[in-house]
């Protein structure tokens, strides 16, 4: 049953230009749902008209059946970690966890067990009476999240909370939030755009572009199977070509790949594609391999440039579809700049995406 | 050779910026009925002239009372205007900034004497008047500035954090912002009764009888006297004002807004 329910939700900060128009959305009790996008997308937009700072043209918001649309942001119960942390400077880490607890006129005892508890749970609890300004950010963003959870809020809201924190210990807090959220099994709208951090820390992820849903699913399913050339860029697929498709059986589509028909999966928003129809080809650089010299099994190319990664070594490829970026193991054969090669598929991770509505239709 | 060079010129500056501070300083005490320098003698006759001249008692009542109000008044109209210039973008906002500094630019003289035309015009108004919004208006821009380099500190996130945790508008901004302001708040106040204190264009245009400020019935005092009483008296005002600024930036950390 879903638990925080959008229905229909328009936004305009411009007449007649709205952010977000009648964009629906259902979020699971105890589940933490990411919206990704680009800035602009209407994340953000979403985000601030459930905490409701952001009233709405149209539309409704219920939270557990409740109608939320026209509450005053501070009647909401809803806790808010902002990308800034916004910690207030001139309480000690104590009293801004104990803020919303006193605003709720709860008893002192309960207030200072609540407060203790939800520091030991951000592991804390000696830092009660320091100033936010005497911790670092990963510390400052931990009190943010104690804040926003000791009021057992009705749902939590993140807007790009490690955003601010530096690589090494972005990982490390994201671990964090997603324990702390399955702890509470709080329902969470979590605001973000870089994909690793909405796959690794959501339930379902929302691919959102120019104020629509892209996509909508599991990680694995969004990471795997983007359904729109848009998501397909996003989720970091490095090789992108058109193709003509050759024929069409069922789920799988067939094209030309260097005189051979290879045969893969597609996804179309407007049925089942025709031949002739202009297909988006996508794969990720380590989902292709490389043969010395002309085969018949695979493209044609020659080698642009490789650069040395370690494990991998990343190899630009020219062919007659572009320029393809693939992926070698470092332990296999190497190939100088300028050397023919041969492009394989495979195949089975490729995907083709159609969104020509008219030669599709 | 570089540093001798630094340390003479050092040196040079710094005679011209206190020399006459001290030469000032020690004619006070000095016993000649001229101002003279070096001075003969040692007497404490010329600070007990300045607390029996009633024109310096009158007058400091008059400079304390109007930097206070001028100050305080200059600080409740800033506090808004600086809040919205801080925390909203709005048409216009860049001319409002830029017109909130001119007074700053614009020579004292000509504020003074525009704002004395201005006053004429309007007709009957009380000298006491006159001289209270001359200077509520040279401190107001301060205000604003100080303040506004306060709330720019501040993340304007912060408020929305008290209202989604079931604060107000109004409870957030009085819990969470204004405790914040505090320093800025200070700090102009101290900046702007210095301002008001020490401010001679304006009052000289706005002064009339029987009401003027310190610094200006200082002046009409050395048109006619030429005795060691304002020496005297300087020194009382340079320790005076060294002392509040002093106080303000141990205590407040004046420097880091001005």
């Amino acid at each position: 049953m879903p638990y925080l329910e959008i229905h229909d939700l328009t936004v305009s900060y411009e007449k007649n230009k709205p952010t977000l128009e009648r964009f629906s959305l259902h979020v699971e009790q105890g589940e933490l749902l990411s919206l990704l996008g680009p800035s602009g997308c209407g994340k953000t937009t979403t985000l601030r008209s459930v905490a409701g700072f952001i009233k709405p043209d149209a539309g409704q918001i219920l939270i557990n059946d409740r109608d939320y649309t026209r509450l005053p942001p501070n009647q909401r119960d809803i806790g808010l970690v902002f990308q800034s942390y916004a910690l207030f400077p001139h309480l000690t880490v104590f009293h801004n966890v104990a803020f919303g607890l006193r605003m709720r006129r709860i008893p002192k005892d309960e207030v200072y067990s609540r407060v203790a508890n939800a520091l030991k749970m951000v592991g804390l609890e000696a830092f009660a009476d320091r100033r936010p300004a005497q911790l670092s950010g990963g510390q400052q963003q931990r009190v943010a999240l104690a804040r926003a959870t000791v009021i057992e809020p009705q749902v939590l809201l993140l807007d790009e909370p490690l955003s601010n924190l530096d690589a090494g210990l972005r990982v490390e807090m994201r671990q964090e939030i997603r324990r702390l959220q399955q702890q509470l099994g709080i329902t969470t709208l979590y605001v973000t755009h870089d994909q690793v951090e909405a796959m690794s820390i959501s339930d379902r992820v929302v691919v959102m572009n120019q104020g629509e849903i892209e996509q909508i699913g599991r990680p694995e399913s969004i990471f795997a199977a983007p359904e729109t050339v848009f998501v397909a860029d996003f989720m970091g697929f490095d090789n992108h070509f058109t193709a003509v498709v050759e024929s069409v059986r069922d789920s799988k589509l067939t094209v030309n790949w260097g005189g051979n028909p290879i045969e893969l999966r597609w996804h179309s928003k407007f049925g089942s594609p025709q031949s002739g129809a202009r297909a988006e080809i996508f794969f990720r650089a380590d989902n292709a391999s490389l043969l010395a010299g002309r085969e018949a099994s695979g493209l044609a190319g020659q080698v642009i440039l490789h650069t040395f990664h370690g494990n991998e070594l990343q190899y630009l490829v020219e062919t007659e579809v572009g320029e393809l970026s693939i992926k070698q193991d470092s332990a296999s054969e190497r190939f100088a700049p300028g050397e023919a090669v041969t492009v394989q598929a495979q195949t089975q991770k490729w995907i083709a995406i159609l969104e020509d509505r008219e030669q599709n239709a | 050779m570089v540093s001798r060079w630094m340390y003479i010129s050092l040196v040079i500056l710094y005679s011209f910026l206190l020399g006459p501070f001290i030469i000032i300083f020690m004619a006070s005490f000095g016993a000649n009925a001229n101002l003279a320098f070096p001075p003969q003698g040692f007497t404490l006759d010329w600070f007990a002239n300045v607390f029996e001249t009633s024109q310096f008692i009158d007058s400091f009542w008059v400079s304390l009372q109007l930097a206070l109000l001028s100050t305080i008044v200059s600080l409740v109209m800033g506090m808004p205007v600086a809040y919205a210039l801080t925390r909203f973008q709005f048409a216009g906002s860049g001319l409002v900034e830029t017109i909130f500094s001119a007074p700053i630019l614009v020579p004292g003289l000509v504020i003074g004497f525009a704002m004395l035309n201005f006053f004429v015009l309007l007709g009957d108004m009380q000298v006491m008047t006159g001289l209270f919004i001359g200077h509520t208006a040279i401190l107001f821009p301060y205000s604003v500035r100080v303040i506004s380099a306060s709330l720019r500190n501040l993340d304007p996130y912060v408020e929305d954090a008290a209202v989604s945790l079931g604060a107000n508008r109004l409870r957030g901004f009085l819990l969470v912002v204004l405790p914040n302001m505090q320093a800025g708040i200070a700090a102009a106040f101290v900046l702007g009764f210095i301002t008001s204190f020490n401010n001679v264009p304006v009052s000289l245009f706005l002064s009339g009888p029987g009401v003027t400020t310190l610094p200006v019935s200082m002046l009409s005092y050395l048109e006619y006297y030429f005795d060691p009483t304002i020496a005297a008296l300087s020194t009382l005002l340079v320790i005076f004002t060294v002392v509040l600024v002093q106080t303000a930036e141990r205590v407040l950390g004046l420097s880091q807004f001005v």
